[in-house]
């Protein structure tokens, strides 16, 4: 047995945003005996992961893996529950659809659910795919499980994600991390200090000259990546295929609060509206080449914050890895960015090099975090691949990657979903945007040969029955909300 | 919607795999095509006695057939995992389980732990005291997993043991009875489209011509459509795998009908030895450019338990795979599409998978390239992984006692292998993934039985005290060791289960 590998027993992670107070907790909670000091510095305008409030439903696992309840990391923070986004536009002629998280159908027969549905849309007898989605009627209905509650079929196992308030959440997550042990600096990184021998980060410098040394540096600090960046500038760029460049989103009067984001693609990009009981947020995601900011602002009155999509191939360098936007920028369609950043964290938990930070454990690091992102790309991307509309904006020019050119390959020939190691979204979700937009498979499962069309259409009609009894036994968001917040003040 | 026609699937070869692809695709797809098997009975089947993987269940279950019956047909016994034996150092012993180390639960894996108390000098027995299904396997006992999770006895799983000769005709009874036909004949010419090159039809020695949409070669290593014909490229991985050669001999079962295969390295190659009801399964597999056939012979007659029930025969292969399982019109199934020794038991499991892909990706009359590319990925990367896993057992060894253990110990392996070796070595993690044969527990019980040991582990490892960790193994053993004390016997549960017809 060789000798052990030197544990790492101190971490700097800079940036005060979400992303870093979510490093600095999660490092200090779950690796034992480990030193944990945030440099907090107030994150840029154009870190998408500290900005956007809406997450997908891995936060709430985040969330569960920190010891926090949902009382205090949701409600006590300002914070509500989510199902799902409605899309509209995105496919000429098509009525919109919901992308809810949560099964689409129950499996029946000797085939999948969806080949039971593409089967009857292709000889145009299927109702709305969204329709067979238990979370996606909830969320249209404007109804929500209440939290804590396990329903029975066909309401079971659905899983929620987040609307935060981001200020709130920033400052519940910085009390957890003081009282967990986490040295606290202000102020802003001046100088990063490269260690001669190994060119491993030895320090930062901040401007009032504290000197910040430790064993690893997790740069949370946006997109610049002022720590990371140091070692070296490599950068894969997605402009080709993700054209969004620029947004702008702005608070409103509060209107009825919905489960449901609404997101609308207009010529140039994308607006959203996310209504909760704190109040309505709108925003507008565009392509500066093909709307002016001006035009934008007119939309929505708020700053417009410019961001270039892509990603860094190596997050993890030497002994410094980069999370949320130092690591990765994308627009935030679907809501990724947050997701990103805490499976970053969940990453470097789990993978824990030792100090020396070997190659091939950084390697593997990098592997994985690598194939997670690039399938969270080809997820955003396919609704642009897949979307039908006349204006330049939407004209895809560039050939699309090839994963997502093989999975669209596939998809678009039978039906099939291929399995990616890494992959964020489940099969169900990329069957509610393929779907939802109308890009239906050639053919079907084989195997769905032994049962009749008829069984299947009565039983996706009962399913939706069933669905349709059941939903009035939920309550209302706001309804929820109020009665959420009356318990937790008691 | 584009219709789907009836295609006609002729199989050519009646072996296991040739009957398990017939089977299957007649029970699975009855209004997708018409099954027309060839064999020659002239030519015969590979089958010594086939050891499987736990996923055969999920085969035979599928096409709904029933585990007594069928056991008791082909003689089966269970088999919880494959004891290694002389691997690491000569004298070395340990089960690669089918089933987990510790409850496996938990964001730390166990082994993590093991580690943890190695390094601080806590005295461990073998990682596989923790193991439920090496401790039942140890003790010759056998009873079902438990279906409550939260019990030890669930934490495993189980495959077959049995006669490979009496499994095809035991698949034939039941295809046949599902409406696939069988033809008896030697194929002397392969028909191909002069245009696009794909197969329109096999002549038979007597001049018949049986014409067909899709090909399934299960010829065996002959190849027939895969390789004569269409000349699909193979892959030569005796570099990594230099044994070519088996010899099989089947003898009396002197000792314990044991619920597990042994794999016992031997000078040039290793020996199997699967028990069956009726009797035990015996071959030495091993590198002919060390050893001669003869020697082998020897070596084998004088390592078997019991009186021979044969005379030794030898089989020739190479290690490797077709660049494409799947080309023109012809899908390649078993040992036409590639041969992996059987070391991990991973033939009819590679069949299971070419099946299983082929059903799911079943073609129109005209088969799409996407259609292929599918199915050749997902057959190559069972391949390639099931390799990797396979050099290690000859790699990670400390033996010096021959030529054929120097030349494995001292060579080049794939860059994918070393990586994986290393990432051991240095923090005992397991590279991960989730398709494949072989997951986190198969890796941990070859590196650790094969003296591969971890520098580092993962540093959540260090959160419990190291007594209240002594504590919890120590619970872990007892609560292992009162489950496994409540089952039988492997052959007393064997004789009420499923025994074997007694005219056989």
């Amino acid at each position: 047995m060789t000798d052990l590998d030197e544990p790492i027993r101190s971490v700097v992670v800079v940036g005060g945003g979400i992303v870093g107070w979510s490093a600095a907790v999660a490092l200090r909670r779950r690796v034992p005996g480990l030193a944990v000091t945030i440099v907090a510095t107030d994150p840029p305008a154009n870190a998408l992961a500290d900005r956007m409030a809406q997450t997908l439903p891995s936060t709430v696992g985040f969330h569960d893996d920190l010891g926090l309840r949902e009382d205090d990391a949701v409600l006590r923070a300002g914070g509500t529950w989510r199902l799902g986004t409605l899309f509209e536009g995105w496919a000429e002629g098509l009525p919109g659809y919901v992308h809810a998280y949560g099964h689409y159908g129950q499996p029946f027969g000797t085939a999948s659910f969806h080949h039971h549905w593409v089967r009857a849309a292709q000889v145009g007898s299927a109702a709305a795919f969204d329709e067979h989605s238990p979370a996606a009627v909830l969320a249209r209905a404007g109804r929500i499980v209440p939290v804590g509650v396990e329903p029975e079929a066909p309401f079971a196992g659905m899983q929620p994600g987040l609307v935060l308030d981001v200020g709130r959440y920033r400052a519940m997550l910085a009390a957890f991390g003081r009282h967990l042990g986490v040295t606290v600096h202000d102020g802003e990184v001046a100088e990063v200090r490269l260690r001669g021998e190994d060119g491993f980060v030895e320090a930062v410098v901040l401007r009032d000259g504290s000197e910040i040394g430790g064993d690893l540096f997790v740069d949370a600090a946006g997109p610049a990546g002022i720590v990371r960046g140091r070692i070296d500038a490599v950068r894969e760029d997605w402009s080709r295929w993700l054209r969004c460049d620029r947004l702008v989103q702005a608070e409103g009067a509060a209107a009825v609060p919905s489960p449901l984001d609404r997101v609308v693609a207009q010529e140039a990009g994308w607006q959203w509206t996310t209504s909760t009981p704190g109040g309505t947020v709108r925003g507008l995601c565009f392509a500066s080449g093909l709307l002016a900011e001006d035009e934008a602002r007119a939309q929505i009155a708020g700053d417009v914050v410019a961001f270039e999509q892509g990603t860094r191939p190596n997050a993890w360098a030497r002994n410094c890895v980069a999370i949320g936007d130092a690591a990765t920028v994308i627009e935030p369609l679907d809501w990724t960015n947050l997701h990103l950043a805490q499976s970053g964290i969940d990453r470097i938990v789990s993978m824990m090099p030792g100090r020396a930070c070997h190659p091939l454990e950084i390697a593997d690091y990098n592997r994985q975090a690598a194939a997670e992102v690039v399938r969270v790309r080809d997820f955003v991307l396919c609704h642009y691949a897949t979307a039908r509309r006349p204006e330049p904006f939407w004209q895809m020019s560039a050939d699309l990657p090839a994963s997502l050119t093989s999975t669209l390959a596939l998809f678009a020939e039978r039906g099939r979903l291929r399995f990616f190691e890494e992959e964020t979204f489940a099969r169900d979700d990329w069957l509610a945007v393929l779907l939802g937009q109308g890009f239906l498979p050639h053919r079907t499962d084989p195997l769905i040969g032994a049962t009749p069309p008829d069984r299947s259409d009565a039983a996706m009609a009962g399913y939706r029955a069933a669905i349709a009894r059941g939903i009035s036994r939920f309550p209302t968001a706001a309804d929820h909300h109020a009665a959420q917040m009356k318990r937790i003040a008691r | 919607m584009e219709t789907a026609e009836r295609q006609r699937v002729v199989v050519v070869g009646g072996g296991t795999s040739g009957w398990m692809t017939a089977a299957a695709l007649a029970r699975l797809l009855p209004e997708r095509c018409d099954v027309h098997l060839i064999e020659s009975e002239a030519i015969g089947i590979i089958g010594v006695g086939e050891a499987t993987l736990p996923h055969i269940r999920a085969f035979n279950e599928r096409l709904g057939i029933v585990e007594a019956d069928f056991m008791a047909t082909t003689r089966a016994t269970f088999k919880l995992g494959i004891e290694f034996r002389d691997w690491g150092r000569i004298g070395d012993s340990y089960i690669h389980p089918f089933g987990t180390f510790g409850r496996g639960t938990g964001d730390v894996q166990f082994h993590h732990y093991y580690a943890r108390l190695l390094h601080a000098g806590v005295k461990l027995p073998p990682i596989e005291a923790f193991s439920m299904a090496c401790t039942l396997a140890r003790t010759n006992r056998f009873a079902p997993p438990a279906t409550d999770a939260r019990q030890i006895a669930s934490t495993f799983g189980y495959a077959y043991q049995f006669d490979a000769v009496a499994f095809a005709p035991y698949l034939r009874r039941f295809a046949e009875a599902l409406g696939a036909r069988r033809s008896e004949g030697r194929i002397v010419d392969v028909d191909r489209d002069g245009e696009s090159g794909d197969v329109n039809a096999v002549v038979l020695e007597d001049g018949r011509r049986i014409e067909g949409d899709l090909f399934v070669d299960c010829s065996g290593f002959a190849a027939l459509l895969i390789g004569k014909a269409l000349g699909e490229p193979f892959q030569d991985w005796s570099r990594w795998l230099p044994a070519d050669r088996a010899v099989a001999l089947p003898c009396r079962t002197e000792t314990a009908v044991t619920p597990f295969t042994s794999a016992v390295a031997m000078p040039s190659g290793w020996r199997w030895r699967i028990p069956l009801q009726h009797r035990t399964g015996n071959g030495y597999v091993f590198a002919s450019s060390f050893a001669s056939e003869d020697i082998a012979a020897d070596a084998l007659t004088a390592a078997v338990e019991g009186t021979p029930l044969a005379t030794p025969r030898v089989l020739k292969f190479t290690a490797g795979r077709r660049e494409r399982a799947w080309a023109h019109n012809v899908v390649a199934i078993g040992l036409a599409g590639g041969f992996l020794e059987p070391l991990e038991s991973t033939s009819l499991y590679l069949v299971q998978q070419g099946i299983t892909a082929l059903v799911e990706l079943f073609p129109e009359r005209r088969a799409s390239s996407v259609d292929r590319d599918e199915f050749n990925r997902i057959v190559n990367m069972e391949y390639d992984r099931v390799r990797d896993f396979l050099i290690l057992h000859y790699h990670a060894t400390e033996r010096d006692d021959s030529e054929f253990w120097n030349y494995v110990r001292t060579m080049p392996i794939p860059d994918s292998l070393a990586e994986k070796m290393e990432l051991f070595r240095r923090r005992g993690r397991i590279v991960k993934y989730r398709e494949g044969a072989f997951l986190d527990a198969s890796w941990v019980s070859v590196y650790l039985g094969q003296r591969v040991m971890p520098s580092g582990y993962d540093p959540r490892a260090t959160g419990p005290s190291i007594d209240s960790l002594v504590a919890g193994m120590e619970q872990m053993q007892a609560e292992i060791g009162a489950a496994v004390g409540a089952m039988p016997d492997h052959r007393s549960y064997l004789a009420d289960y499923c025994p074997m017809p007694v005219a056989a």
